[in-house]
């Protein structure tokens, strides 16, 4: 085979990125299970889930892509609301079931809020470490 | 059902689930997985303790 082939196809993506990073988010996981990491992806989808089962059964409310007048407000609102967006398939089945945990000042729902927005971060990262393993940029 | 854990717990689980995709993401090798994680781990405990003292102490 010649250099130039070899080199070509070491720098060419495992699979589709595209495809990787949507299914990645949809199933926390399931990106580097597609790319036959399946400790790994079984692990994610764990973490991420349970984070959002917890802050769920703690009844967390969830970020709404709305907020108040001043920009901390709105800041904190749509981020969280990128944060809990960014779980996937959890999000939008609780999203889609109408999940209203009671418009309460408790403690415990705030905590689970915050596992919710946990649960999103930690998959974003699931994600890009699935693309950097598509792209060959690690193993 | 709902569950009512308190900030330690909370912190706990959320030191755990963190901890593990933290070491998988970051680490190239098995063993240096485990080792980052139990690091991050240990970590999150020294900050959970740390800052539970200081507002303690702040607090008074």
């Amino acid at each position: 085979m010649p250099a130039t082939t070899v080199a070509a196809t070491a720098t060419e993506p495992i699979r589709s990125p595209f495809l990787v990073i949507l299914l990645a988010w949809l199933i926390p996981g399931a990106g580097h299970f597609l790319l036959g990491k399946r400790g790994r992806a079984l692990l994610i989808f764990a973490c991420v889930l349970l984070s959002f089962l917890f802050g769920v059964l703690m009844r967390g409310p969830l970020f709404q892509p709305s907020g108040g007048a001043d920009v901390l407000s709105k800041l904190i609102q749509y981020g969280g609301f990128l944060g809990d967006l960014a779980a996937g398939i959890p999000y939008l089945l609780v999203s889609f079931f109408g999940y209203a945990p009671p418009d309460s000042a408790s403690h415990v729902s705030d905590y689970g809020s915050k596992l919710i927005v946990a649960a999103g971060l930690l998959n974003i990262l699931a994600m890009v470490d699935a693309y950097e393993i598509t792209t060959r940029q690690k193993e | 059902m709902t569950l009512n854990l308190d900030h330690f717990e909370t912190s706990l689980l959320f030191a755990v689930f963190s901890s593990v995709v933290l070491g998988i993401v970051t680490k190239r090798t098995t063993d240096e997985r485990v080792k980052y994680g139990l690091y991050c781990f240990a970590c999150f405990l020294a900050a959970l303790f740390g800052i539970g003292w200081f507002m303690r102490i702040l607090h008074g």
